[in-house]
């Protein structure tokens, strides 16, 4: 073992054992937030803000940071990577969280993630320090995933040209050299990720340029609405796409299957949703008429669009690898094939929510949660505690499918289902998102609070038993000598 | 790129400052919108009937002005204006004009003169006329001139009301306005839906979209170079990495 | 009941994508040692694909021309309601409504005549959604500072309308609301 690929796993063990604790903290906040929703616990409306502003950032930050480390150490297998960055990007995170924390517990910063302008310089009962302060965490958190994200971007640029890291050269009948799919998807990923980090970027100079006009300089709302939502949205669904590269990559290697092959219509269809998923995001601002209807309408058609690309390739995929053979199965691919069923199921409740005239009737309301939750905490988090179980398994014993795992597997699945179901029924019921307590007229609000509480509170057992397993063998890894 | 960006920055943030005007005039437009105009007979000019408003309304969506013509002030400029920005509009006859007083010492000859000083005493589209039911037209619009007997003037706001064909008003300008504006109005009297519009007292820059009632259609703003920056920057980000890595190679 | 038949339609999607990924994980359970699965991979591929083209084609030519922008376009609406928000209350008033001072007013909504409503906000982005008096949202739309968004709807139901805020706006967010009558 060589020290590069040491340092490399150390400092990945690392992100994993970090990721994991903020993972399990913003569980336990999200828990708090449907017992106060459910009148089982009362917290004054501040508390209640405040919890939720540091869910929604740090579950944004560490499933995006955790696709990111993932894609790090599998694409040291194709090209050289820079350790120095990764550990800068560590650094920078951890601080920016810090200060994130900071300004939410001790500044009582409570805007949401969405920080929607002019909110933050009107966010009753927080400090004034706290708006500054949280614009600089976020460029913390900002300058750190850039600097990685084009890092990364630019090793790949090294070995592959242009044309052949986006794999253009097999829409052609024979290519000559291969680009495999792993580099293509993280590619065509990491361009989103520049551009969404770009958006934030002028979003946070915005926000600097009133904040020391002192009232002279007054941005736009609907400019302030649209770059946010490009961030954030961009962000979040691009975190899933870092997934999936892992996925294509290691998918294969656990089942005992072969590996996926690139085709024309992998390249294609990763392509067109570099496209697709720049322009989703206006699905965010149907409500606001203000926005032309052409934008509507492009926002809707590029929802649909979207999900032809991932639907028709990367899931077709995943079932023709599995269907009618016989595979492996372990915890590791068993996690991928549960996340890709609640991808899908998650994409097919977020169709549902694109639609515009559906939309007039869903927006704000807990169906939104309802099927970001399922893509993330069924779907995403599930490809990501994939790759740590593989991760921490190779080097340190082997992957086995204990009683125990199958039994935390339906913990986990038990507790999503029952959470998610709380959140769509309340969600077809118009309960809107967002509210610390219900008025007394939502009556059906505080008893499905009640459920999803205890539901996620079983999630919460199967995420701390994973926890366990995967945090011991990441200290093993920790304080490994290079021998 | 940075310190471009941040000079743009600066200069749009200048201009901002010297564009940003504050009037509340949108506010009192809004006034009596969707109510019914008041039937008032109406005494036209260059005729000898009398005929009521509902007759014009409902040949023809309908712009009322508010004028007296012993005026000092705003009536003829705004008169004007408005015979000038129906003269710039591509088509035209597709609504009427009704020029009435609210003065109760204007007479017909008063209103036929006042035609000819714009040449419009031929022209089908403007109708020039008194009515004697002065109080119950002007509140049924929510226009409220006040007499100053010192001046012997009319303290009043130059206004333009869009009638449609119900003889529903929907909506009001008030005050010199230009094309833009007086095609919004057109629009609304053709009962054309406009589900949103910009309040324009931040008549900010940075806005995304400016809706331009001539062509019926959104005009992208400065704003939506914002918008797309992400992607051009990104663009250029990738540009650069492939050239540096190409001369590296080399 | 628009909710209803989407909760419906969602969970038929579910079941269907539910029954579709464990038919797959068993019959890879039950698969022998040398199956070697599916056949045709790129035959079967385009024509799901083609399917899914179809579909979701049908799906937004169908649910487009429903979009809250194009309905009740062509008609003038016999009220219209001015809706000012601010930071936790809303303002409604069928006079103008001045940002400075601004004053609401009782409401009251004849049923099956066609309303608009001009909403901005005084402050920071709020929501103004309408619901039922069986407490369900039945339109809603965004109320955003220097925008008025124009929203019409037609209420067929006589009685007592809840109006919630939907913008996250602050920690008063909740208990922002109003009512009117539809008589």
């Amino acid at each position: 073992m060589n020290i590069e690929s040491l340092k490399l796993k150390k400092i990945s063990a690392l992100w994993i054992i970090v990721i994991l604790v903020l993972f399990i903290a913003s569980i336990v906040l999200g828990i708090l937030m449907r017992l106060n929703q459910g009148k089982v616990i009362e917290q004054s409306p501040l508390t209640f803000y405040t919890n939720m502003t540091t869910h929604g950032l740090t579950m944004i930050g560490i499933w995006f940071a955790a696709g990111m480390v993932a894609v790090n150490y599998l694409l040291q297998r194709y090209v050289k990577t820079s350790y120095g960055v990764n550990l800068f990007a560590f650094i920078l995170t951890v601080i920016g969280v810090v200060m994130l924390w900071i300004t939410t517990y001790a500044g009582k910063f409570s805007t949401g993630w969405t920080f929607l302008y002019p909110l933050p310089f009107r966010d009753l009962g927080s400090e004034s320090w706290s708006t500054p302060l949280f614009l600089i965490s976020l460029t913390v958190l900002g300058v750190g995933w850039l600097v990685w994200s084009v890092s990364l971007m630019a090793q790949i640029l090294k070995k592959y040209t242009l044309s052949q890291a986006f794999a253009w050269q097999h829409f052609k009948s024979n290519a000559s050299v291969e680009t495999p799919p792993f580099i293509l998807i993280t590619t065509v990923t990491l361009i989103g990720v520049i551009a969404s980090l770009i958006a934030a970027v002028i979003v946070i100079i915005l926000y600097f340029a009133e904040y020391f006009s002192h009232g002279d300089f007054v941005n736009d709302a609907l400019l302030m609405k649209n770059l946010i939502y490009f961030f954030g949205h961009t962000i979040a669904n691009e975190m899933l796409y870092l997934g999936l590269a892992v996925i294509y990559e290691i998918f294969g290697e656990v089942s005992d299957r072969p590996k996926w092959k690139m085709t024309w219509y992998i390249s294609l269809a990763w392509n067109c949703a570099m496209i697709f998923i720049l322009t989703a995001f206006f699905h965010h601002l149907y409500m606001d008429f203000v926005q032309p209807q052409a934008l509507q309408i492009v926002g809707q058609l590029a929802s649909y669009l979207a999900s032809i690309p991932s639907a028709a390739v990367t899931v077709f995929s995943i079932v023709a690898a599995v269907y009618g053979v016989k595979v492996r199965w372990s915890i590791v691919n068993l996690l991928f094939f549960l996340g890709v069923a609640g991808w899908v199921i998650g994409g097919l409740g977020a169709v549902i929510d694109a639609t515009i005239s559906n939309n007039i009737m869903l927006h704000n309301t807990l169906w939104v949660p309802a099927h970001f939750h399922t893509y993330n905490a069924m779907g995403n988090v599930l490809f990501s505690l994939g790759f740590f179980y593989w991760f921490s398994t190779q080097y340190v014993d082997k992957l086995v499918l204990s009683k125990l795992t199958k039994y935390t597997l339906a913990l986990l699945i038990i507790g999503g289902i029952g959470f998610l179901m709380a959140f769509y029924v309340a969600g077809a019921n118009s309960i809107p998102r967002r509210y610390s307590t219900y008025p007394v007229e939502l009556t059906s609000g505080p008893y499905l609070a009640k459920v999803g509480a205890l539901f996620a509170s079983i999630y919460l057992i199967a995420i701390l038993i994973f926890f366990y397993n995967i945090a011991k063998r990441c200290f093993v890894i920790l304080s490994a000598s290079s021998r | 790129m940075f310190r471009y960006f941040i000079c743009f920055f600066t200069l749009a943030c200048f201009s901002f400052f010297v564009y940003a005007n504050d009037n509340h005039s949108e506010l009192r437009e809004e006034q009596n919108i969707y109510g019914k105009i008041y039937n008032a007979p109406l005494h036209l000019s260059g005729s000898s009937k009398v005929t009521s408003v509902e007759s014009l309304y409902s040949r023809k969506p309908l712009i009322v002005a508010l004028v007296f013509t012993r005026c000092y002030g705003i009536c003829n400029p705004y008169l004007l204006q408005l015979s000038e920005n129906i003269k710039q509009l591509q088509s035209n006859t597709d609504f009427n004009v009704l020029v009435v007083s609210f003065d109760p010492r204007d007479n017909l000859k008063d209103m036929t003169n006042l035609a000819k000083q714009y040449r419009l005493e031929n022209n089908r589209q403007w109708n020039f006329a008194t009515t004697d039911s002065i109080n119950e037209f002007i509140n049924s619009i929510g226009f409220n001139p006040k007499w100053d007997s010192i001046t012997q003037q009319f303290d009043h706001d130059a206004l333009l009301v869009g009638v449609n064909e119900k003889g529903l008003i929907t909506k009001n300008l008030l005050g010199i306005r230009t094309v833009d504006d007086l095609q919004l109005m057109i629009r609304s009297i053709h009962n054309v839906f406009i589900p949103s519009y910009r309040l324009p007292t931040k008549s900010n820059i940075f806005s995304c979209f400016n809706y331009d009632p001539k062509t019926q259609t959104n005009r992208p703003g400065l704003g939506l170079l914002f918008v797309a920056l992400p992607a051009i920057i990104t663009f250029l980000i990738v540009i650069i990495i492939v050239i540096k890595s190409k001369r590296a190679a080399a | 009941m628009q909710q209803n038949s989407i909760m419906l339609f969602f969970m038929l999607l579910v079941g269907i994508g539910t029954i579709f990924f464990v038919s797959i994980f068993m019959s890879s359970l039950n698969a022998d040692k040398d199956s070697t699965g599916v056949k045709n991979l790129l035959k079967k591929r385009f024509w799901f694909t083609l399917i899914l083209i179809v579909v979701l084609g049908i799906f937004a030519a169908a649910t487009l021309p429903k979009s809250p922008y194009f309905t009740f376009a062509n008609e003038t609406p016999s009220t219209v309601i001015h809706v000012g928000t601010m930071q936790f209350s809303f303002f409604l008033s069928t006079k103008p409504i001045d940002p400075k001072s601004p004053s609401g007013e009782t409401i009251e909504i004849p049923h099956d005549q066609l309303v608009e409503f001009r909403v901005t906000s005084f402050d920071v982005n709020h929501g103004f959604a309408v619901y039922d008096p069986s407490m369900r949202l039945i339109t809603q739309v965004q109320a955003m500072p220097g925008y008025v968004n124009n929203l019409r709807y037609k209420f067929t139901e006589p009685g007592k309308y809840h109006i919630f805020c939907l913008e996250f706006c602050g920690t008063g967010h909740p208990v922002m609301q109003a009512t009117f009558k539809v008589i």
